[in-house]
């Protein structure tokens, strides 16, 4: 269909090759409405403002576990009530968004992805305050004697992926979303390993499986987070390209773009 | 709160009372002219009281005066002094009156001065009667006897009135007989000689064309001699009608005592004012209305009435608008939606503008030359040889005149029209050719019909101003006294051809080129009076036709 | 363009379109053509109001051509009825070919090409004659002077259009009591009534309130049925409602024509997308 369109256009409209588009983070800055510029980026930086938590939320979690912090550990549970009234804001705030300025292409995108993103940074909140609550089990059943350098290992990993996620989101830069996807693979294979070892462990020594399944709850935890920080990625690409690549091969995205950039040129 | 002047003048006031008073001296010298028009002009219908004096002009010259007092002015004695009549001393101002004597063949002139202290034993004879009559104006005066066949039938004394009755039953007589007389010769005989006349032009056509074959001839000898056999025989009808008017007289007296006879068959009519009711007087007041606006005029148009005027006024205006109706419409359409707007149109509505600002009596000597002379004589020529060198259509008559007054108000037709077709929507003939209306279509089904009420606006104005007209058509048929009407029973029942009268000219006429100013003037003010009825009847209707189009067409709010 | 098109031709196979489900979207490559435009200009006297127009318009399909004033939407749609003769000085060239036939050779009867293009114009128009004549005007042209056939036409045509329940009581009474919005709608009645194939609707809703644009709207969708359908409007989120296609023009070019659903989410122009989400100057 887009090639379609596209060799249509420019085959017939030569002068429009010039002024093809591209969305970038001044795109929407640009409104004859400055009331309208300030709302867009008011949920922009709510979002980014919110993903900021969420990632410190993350740090502190793998921390109280590796430490056996419980005091930061409560914070990291107390701090998730402030973001979910940070999604609550920011979804109200979308809503009025398309109630009162009905935003079209670009513009609806960026709201559809800001809506679809809190629910995800959410989720990682949500993810956090699991691994917190686990080291205040720890701390009470006693500490696991394996699966700490598997946790802060795949925990700084998954932290990466939002972190370069949010990044990408706020440069609208879909080479490092595509990133951030191929890392979750890594994430997955790393996840699958650590699982194995501490399976192979319990196998062995069947007196510490509740305290090790409390790690494996924990790396379960973060997988999870690498899933929503993937999907970050494919929201950046929607909101940049105009497609939907959720449920997409990694490969088959990245040679959409990549093709889409070389007719771009 | 004190208002100084020069807020008062900044606030735009002045203007406002300076607009309404201009306004309402409009209203009261139009509603001023109207109310001096009506009131000379109706109140010479009422059955004026008839007064009866001693007027003493010398001392050993003394006579009885009986007449209507017509106007009544005050003078300077010292006037009365220069024109070398006595006035007594100490005496300013005297009074003067203006009677109306009538008696035309007695006195020789109807209306008499008197100085009011020359008059004496002022009376009202309850007797005193008032004779309209066909020739010599009115006669005032008493009953003496009635004649027959140079017999005395009847008499009475003076100050008695048995005969009263008698007179008047005699004069509806006389008048049964007269009416007879005139459907004879207006009818049946006009017919017939109507016929004659075509009968005549029938043969001479007939020469000129060398087919005057002994047939042919022998035809129209055998129509002719049949109507000549009819016109014998109404002619003998004719003879006894009027054998029987000529016996019977009537034998009057003056106030003065000079006794007089006239014959019934000149009497109009007869009446005692001093003698009548006021439901009499109303009554009498209407019939001479009635006669006024349905009669013939008598007497150098003078008495009677003026209904050939009204006809003809009527008439003509409405042949003006069936011509000049459609040719604006058709030039204004053209010069609107087909012609290029351009160098050429402009210079066109320029011209045509400044045609409604030439004088109208250029467009007479136009249509005198133009559509007369030349386009008649021609028309003459061509389909009329048998009638010369008598002219028909090369004389004026009341096409030309139509056709003159049509050229005069063309302008405003075309500019009524052309504002009326600029305002129509162009959304609306967009609407209507996006259907697939071709132009004409579009035009014929919706723009002429959204546009007839600006075009009814033009016919008002040109109405108007038609029927006021009156010096271009001095020259293009207007005459003051037509012997028919330009419409009768005698196919093709409209005369184009003929000559005819006119109001406008009518009141030039009776006011100016009467014998008899004096007598004349109360019917120049009623005519003027019929004048101004008849232009608003047209225009009413105009008006009304209009409106009517307006609802129905009533444009979008565009 | 040849370098375009080689740079396309060469490039990897993949393409953005096989991705998730877009391939369910209505194509334009697979509509039937109504209107087909090629290469046109049009000139008004000197100044040049559409630049080398190519486009296809899809048959029984709602097309939208949005633009800013002045981009030329206007004089475009009513090139396709030759409602541009009747402007001074225009000169088009080109070909605008209708059921194969160029609407602009010579010896095109002009008549009859607006019966089978109709055309509904920003203000309600309605002549003033009754309910019934308005919509029977189109036949009478025709000739038609059939006291059933009108009849039946007419109560079709105002059924059609929404209008028969409320005017069925009074089809003899003047068109120019009604309502803005039930004149609009008994416009479109009266066009419809000639049954053109293509039907031309120059900002129909645009004078008219809410609730009445709705239901133009609605009618509009009822119609695509039977008609091509040709809106031009102002109102993007209107064009975005009812079309099937949008077409956006500006400086009278056609700068993108696509599919509504890709043109309002992700035009592939900057200026299209500057336009739709309000960022002209």
């Amino acid at each position: 269909m887009a090639n379609f369109l596209t060799t249509y256009l420019q085959s017939n409209f030569p002068y429009l090759r010039a002024k093809k588009m591209k969305i970038n983070q001044e795109s929407h800055s640009t409104h004859i409405s400055q009331k309208f510029n300030q709302e867009l980026e008011e949920i922009r930086s709510q979002l980014l403002e919110m993903g900021g938590l969420v990632e410190q939320q993350i740090h502190d979690a793998i921390q109280s576990l590796t430490e056996g912090d419980t005091q930061l550990a409560k914070a990291v549970c107390e701090k998730d009530q402030e973001v979910n009234q940070l999604q609550l804001d920011i979804d109200e705030q979308c809503t009025k968004i398309l109630a009162r300025r009905q935003p079209a292409a670009s513009d609806l995108r960026l709201v559809l992805v800001v809506i679809r993103a809190t629910a995800d940074l959410e989720r990682i909140g949500d993810e956090s305050s699991k691994v917190a609550k686990a080291t205040l089990k720890l701390a009470e059943e006693g500490s696991s004697p394996r699966g700490y350098i598997e946790a802060r290992h795949l925990g700084n990993l998954v932290r990466k992926m939002v972190q370069d996620a949010l990044n990408a989101f706020a440069r609208f830069d879909t080479a490092q979303a595509l990133a951030v996807l191929h890392e979750d693979k890594n994430v997955d294979l790393e996840y699958q390993s650590a699982t194995r070892s501490l399976v192979t462990f319990m196998m062995e020594d069947p007196r510490a499986i509740s305290q090790v399944m409390n790690i494996m709850w924990v790396l379960r935890s973060l997988e999870r987070v690498g899933d929503h920080a993937s999907n970050l990625a494919e929201y950046v690409i929607y909101l940049v390209e105009g497609q939907d690549v959720r449920y997409t091969k990694t490969e088959v995205i990245e040679a959409a773009i990549g093709q889409n950039k070389s007719s771009k040129k | 709160m004190q208002i100084s002047l020069k807020d008062w003048v900044r606030s735009g006031s002045p203007w406002i009372w300076l607009s309404a008073s201009a306004v309402a001296i409009s209203v009261v010298l139009v509603l001023g002219l109207l109310g001096i028009v009506a009131s000379r002009g109706l109140v010479h219908f009422w059955p004026a009281t008839l007064q009866e004096y001693t007027y003493t002009q010398d001392q050993d010259l003394q006579i009885q005066v009986l007449g209507e007092q017509v106007q009544r002015e005050e003078v300077t004695a010292e006037q009365i002094r220069n024109s070398g009549i006595a006035v007594p001393e100490g005496v300013d101002l005297l009074g003067r009156q203006l009677i109306k004597v009538g008696n035309r063949d007695v006195y020789g002139s109807d209306f008499r001065w008197a100085l009011e202290n020359q008059l004496s034993n002022l009376d009202y004879p309850a007797y005193a009667t008032s004779f309209e009559r066909r020739e010599q104006g009115n006669f005032y005066g008493f009953i003496l006897a009635i004649k027959d066949k140079d017999q005395l039938v009847a008499e009475q004394e003076k100050g008695s009135n048995q005969l009263w009755p008698a007179v008047v039953e005699r004069i509806e007589q006389t008048r049964l007989i007269q009416d007879q007389i005139e459907d004879l010769e207006k009818g049946a005989i006009g017919a017939i000689n109507y016929q004659l006349e075509q009968l005549r032009l029938d043969e001479r056509r007939l020469e000129l064309k060398g087919e005057d074959t002994p047939e042919n001839l022998a035809e129209l000898q055998a129509k002719r001699a049949s109507f000549q056999t009819d016109y014998a025989l109404l002619e003998t009808e004719l003879r006894a009608l009027y054998q029987s008017l000529a016996t019977s007289s009537l034998i009057v007296v003056t106030a003065d005592g000079q006794s007089k006879e006239i014959n019934f068959s000149k009497i109009v009519r007869a009446y005692q004012p001093n003698n009548m009711s006021l439901g009499q007087k109303i009554s009498h007041y209407f019939a001479k209305l009635w006669e006024f606006v349905s009669d013939d005029p008598r007497e150098a148009n003078t008495e009677g009435g003026i209904f050939p005027a009204i006809f003809g006024t009527v008439m003509m205006v409405l042949i003006m608008s069936v011509l000049v109706t459609p040719f604006g419409v058709v030039t204004a359409v053209y010069l609107r939606e087909y012609a290029r707007q351009g160098f050429i149109t402009r210079v066109i509505r320029i011209a045509v503008n400044n045609l409604a600002s030439v004088p109208s009596i250029v467009y007479g000597v136009f249509g005198l030359g133009f559509f007369v002379y030349f386009i008649g004589g021609n028309l003459d020529k061509i389909f009329y040889p048998e009638a010369a060198p008598a002219p028909t259509f090369g004389t004026p008559g009341l096409l030309w005149a139509s056709l003159t007054l049509a050229l005069l108000t063309l302008p405003v037709v075309i500019v009524a029209t052309e504002e009326g077709l600029s305002r129509i929507p162009r959304s609306v003939r967009e609407g209507s050719l996006a259907l697939g209306a071709t132009k004409l279509e579009t035009l014929w089904r919706i723009i002429i019909p959204m546009a007839s009420p600006a075009m009814m606006t033009g016919v008002i104005l040109a109405v108007a101003r038609a029927a006021g007209e009156v010096a271009p058509l001095m020259l293009v048929g207007v005459v003051k006294l037509a012997p028919n009407l330009p419409m009768d029973m005698n196919a093709p029942f409209l005369h184009l051809e003929r000559k005819f009268m006119h109001l406008g000219f009518h009141i030039y006429d009776v006011g100016f080129q009467s014998p008899n100013v004096e007598a004349a003037r109360p019917l120049v003010y009623a005519t003027a009076l019929m004048l101004v009825v008849v232009i608003a009847v047209l225009n009413l209707t105009a008006i009304t036709l209009r409106n009517r189009l307006r609802e129905k067409y009533r444009a979008l709010d565009m | 363009m040849n370098n375009a098109r080689n740079n396309n031709t060469s490039a990897p196979a993949i393409k953005m379109a096989d991705l998730g489900r877009n391939t369910q979207q209505m194509n334009l490559a697979q509509e039937t053509t109504s209107i087909d435009v090629q290469k046109m200009n049009l000139y008004y006297g000197k100044s040049q109001a559409l630049k080398d127009i190519t486009l296809q318009i899809p048959k029984q399909r709602v097309t939208a051509f949005i633009g800013p004033s002045g981009c030329g939407k206007s004089t475009l749609l009513r090139s396709f009825n030759r409602m541009n003769d009747l402007v001074d000085g225009v000169s088009i060239d080109g070909e605008v070919i209708i059921d194969n036939q160029n609407i602009y050779a010579k010896g095109v009867d002009v008549a009859d090409l607006r019966r089978r293009v109709g055309m509904v114009f920003q203000k309600p128009n309605p002549f003033p004659k009754s309910i019934y004549e308005n919509v029977a005007y189109g036949l009478r042209i025709q000739g038609i002077n059939n006291k059933r056939l009108l009849d039946e036409t007419v109560e079709w045509a105002l059924k059609s259009a929404a209008l028969w329940e409320e005017t069925k009581d009074r089809l003899h009474e003047s068109a120019l009591g009604m309502s803005g919005g039930q004149q609009q709608r008994l416009v479109i009645a009266r066009t419809i009534a000639i049954k053109p194939e293509i039907l031309l609707l120059d900002e129909p809703a645009s004078a008219l309130d809410p609730i009445s644009t709705l239901k133009i709207e609605e009618l509009i969708h009822n119609l695509k049925d039977k008609f091509t359908i040709i809106i031009v409007t102002h109102n993007m989120q209107q064009a975005a409602r009812v079309s099937d296609y949008t077409a956006f023009m500006y400086l009278g070019k056609v700068i993108e024509f696509d599919n509504t659903d890709k043109l309002f989410t992700n035009p592939s122009q900057k200026q299209t997308e500057d336009y739709i989400t309000g960022r002209y100057g």
